[in-house]
């Protein structure tokens, strides 16, 4: 979806204050954004055009929560965070609503990134390609023994 | 086979059938299955693109968009909303779901069979018609190669607590526990409709459009003969090619959202005013767990059983790993505070409580959109808290550090004690957390239209020619996973549907 220059600026505003500060690429904050806008191309304009307006509003947060007078894109971004965090804390429904977009979109695409994935050792690449060859062997007529089970001991210690 | 895609358009184009299907999930993909088999000339109209076994990956970025409806992010309005999500490929929800088969209870279907005066709805009845589901998706329990760390472990906290838990019963055949049915099964092994019935319908010469969304009906001299909709561009995503489909019959499979969606713009369902009415959405909350220890939920089956001791209250309980930037998006922080929680994922069980439908919510038009309105009820709001409670005492009882709670204005439980916090908390439905996936009933089924939207049929009552066989024939909620009961009701359809002359 093509937005403007402003509007580009907010969503990596938003980003920046809702995923991690660290790891991160040069680009990551770049790529969060990018997915948000390939995402909005797959709903409905009208959804689309919603949540944008949903990410200006935002933007304005610290004014409508009388704390400020400059929107987000203008304060430093451990400042714009405070801002978020309490938002998704809010007691109103409506409010916590708003977040529920940009968490979604922005979280779901930085944990979506193999550095993030190293950061938390998540590694399902290796492990679905030693499943499907387990699945290939099991259709040539060998059927899965114990040793293939999925078993980490330590799991089920207590 | 004739998959067709948007490429294959041309600026107006009709093509000719004796039966349409709009959609191919669950529905959609087993009446025209079972119709191409019984000699029908069948063509498929599908809104999403045509991913193969090869294409699927773990990267959410890549397959949310492709696979599901609005990339995912898609919400049900009402106290407290709910997020949702449903399939939009080919093979709809069948592709991106858990793959879990469970016959509806038997009470469930005597009370249809009683509602709409058909016995054969009721349990006796139906059995071979689920007998025949089951056997084509092959619905079995797990090898245990494929059971992960996760589910042994509330297995293990179940029987500690003495309650009933079920294996689950999936349609799969040989699967090896990857983990990934929710980006599409990497192995083949899930038999969504995309490898086990499309299939067969496409070797029995039925044609496939994808990427086509069915914008209005065609209707003649008061008949449904047709479909008109429009092409999708895959790289611009705008629909720019007029497609048309002629058919003897039409029969709309789009998900209890958009079946509603589309026959609400022809006003029909007049005779009940029920359609888009009687919306069910078996809602269910999430609570993760963490451990002192790794479990690695992502290795093995997602959910190898569920806990039903409460099944006769309405709640279900069960494992549900699902891949970080998933999990992420639901815990309660943000920042490095989110990333200090996510660098515990392999030390989380992810675990959700489900709770069947006490009353119904509606779907509309709005703004060229639909609007799905549901709202739980303080009954359902209560048997939540109570279901949430028990799974973290399961939690606490099998050694977990914290538990993270679905509540807006209460995260975590350090230990058991902390539980009673609930009860002071939990007074507002509104700070609750839900998310669906199960939406049914917009369209229900009887055998008197002043009560219902189609026929026993399926057929529309006020529009001949069209038919519905989807979720949103449920004339009540199953309050278990749908999709055997839909393919059911499905194969009934192909069974009863009868063309003109
Ligand atoms: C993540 C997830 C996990 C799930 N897990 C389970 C489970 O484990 N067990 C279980 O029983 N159920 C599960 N479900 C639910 C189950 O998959 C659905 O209930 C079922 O697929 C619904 O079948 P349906 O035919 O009503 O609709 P769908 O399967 O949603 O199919 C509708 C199809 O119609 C197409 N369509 C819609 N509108 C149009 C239009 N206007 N023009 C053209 N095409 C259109 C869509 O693209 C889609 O392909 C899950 C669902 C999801 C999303
Ligand atoms: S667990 Fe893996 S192999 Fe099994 S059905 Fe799901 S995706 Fe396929």
């Amino acid at each position: 979806m093509e937005v403007g220059a402003r509007m580009r600026r907010i969503l990596l505003t938003l980003a920046d204050s809702i995923i991690p500060e660290s790891p991160r690429t040069p680009d990551t904050l770049e790529e969060v954004t990018r997915h948000a806008l390939v995402s909005l191309r797959y709903m409905p304009r009208s959804s689309a055009r919603m949540f944008l307006w949903g990410m200006r509003l935002l933007n304005w947060a610290p004014l409508w929560r009388l704390r400020g007078l400059r929107p987000l894109t203008a304060l430093p971004a451990a400042v714009a965070r405070r801002h978020l965090v309490a938002l998704t804390q809010s007691r109103w429904l409506p409010i916590r609503l708003l977040m529920y977009g940009p968490v979604g979109l922005f979280m779901s695409s930085y944990f979506d990134q193999d550095f993030a994935h190293r950061e938390i050792k998540y590694a399902p690449v290796p492990f679905v390609a030693d499943r499907i060859e387990l699945r290939r062997r099991w259709i040539e007529g060998h059927e899965p023994g114990s040793d293939d089970e999925v078993h980490h001991p330590a799991a089920l210690a207590p | 086979m004739t998959i067709l895609a948007h490429r294959d358009y041309r600026q107006v184009e009709t093509h000719e059938a004796e039966v349409a299907v709009i959609g191919t999930g669950a529905g959609g993909a087993v009446v025209g299955t079972e119709l191409a088999e019984a000699g029908r000339d069948v063509l498929f109209v599908e809104e999403g693109g045509y991913h193969p076994t090869s294409s699927f990956n773990p990267y959410l970025t890549e397959s949310l968009p492709r696979l599901f409806r609005d990339a995912g992010g898609t919400i049900i309005m009402g106290r407290p909303p709910i997020p949702y999500a449903e399939g939009r490929c080919v093979g709809g929800g069948t592709v991106v779901n858990g793959g879990m088969t469970w016959r509806p209870p038997e009470q469930v279907l005597m009370q249809w069979a009683r509602l709409t005066g058909q016995p054969d709805l009721g349990p006796k009845a139906m059995e071979p018609v689920f007998d025949r589901v089951e056997q084509r998706i092959h619905a079995k329990p797990q090898h245990p190669s494929s059971i992960g760390e996760d589910s042994r472990l509330l297995e293990r906290g179940a029987r500690r607590l003495g309650w009933r838990y079920e294996p689950n019963r999936r349609a799969q055949d040989r699967c090896v526990g990857s983990n990934q049915c929710l980006t599409g099964c990497p192995t083949g092994a899930k038999q969504s409709t995309l490898v086990s019935y499309l299939p067969r319908a496409l070797s029995r010469g039925a044609r496939c459009l994808t990427e086509v969304r069915a914008n209005r009906l065609w209707i003649e001299n008061g008949r449904c003969v047709g479909v008109l909709g429009s092409g999708i561009n895959p790289r611009t995503r705008e629909e720019d090619v007029e497609v048309r489909v002629r058919a003897k019959a039409v029969v709309v499979a789009c998900g209890a959202i958009q079946t509603p969606f589309l026959l609400l713009r022809h006003r029909l369902g007049r005779p009940s005013r029920q359609l888009g009415k009687n919306f069910l959405c078996h809602p269910n909350t999430k609570v993760l767990a963490i451990y002192p220890h790794d479990i690695y939920a992502w290795q093995g089956v997602s959910q190898g059983g569920q806990i039903r001791e409460f099944r006769d209250e309405g709640i279900l309980m069960a494992e549900n790993a699902v891949p970080p930037g998933t999990a992420a998006a639901q815990i309660p922080f943000l920042g490095d505070e989110a990333l200090e929680l996510m660098k515990r994922y392999n030390a989380m069980a992810m675990t959700g409580v489900l709770v069947e439908d006490s009353h119904a919510g509606s779907v509309s038009r709005c703004l060229g959109a639909p609007l799905a309105k549901y709202s739980i009820t303080p009954y359902d709001h209560e048997r939540f808290l109570r279901g949430v409670r028990y799974l973290a005492t399961l939690h606490f009882e099998m050694g977990a550090e914290k538990v993270i709670l679905p509540f807006s204005n209460f995260h975590v439980a350090n230990d058991v004690d902390d539980l009673a916090e609930i009860e002071r908390t939990q007074r507002s439905r509104s700070t609750i957390e839900l998310f669906t996936v199960h939406m049914m009933g917009t369209c229900r089924m009887g055998s008197d239209p002043r009560d219902s939207v189609v026929n026993m049929s399926g057929e529309l009552w006020d529009l001949p020619g069209c038919y519905v066989a989807d979720a949103s024939l449920f004339p009540t909620a199953v309050g278990v996973n749908p999709q055997v009961t839909i393919m059911a009701m499905a194969t009934l359809v192909a069974q009863r549907l009868r063309l003109p002359n």
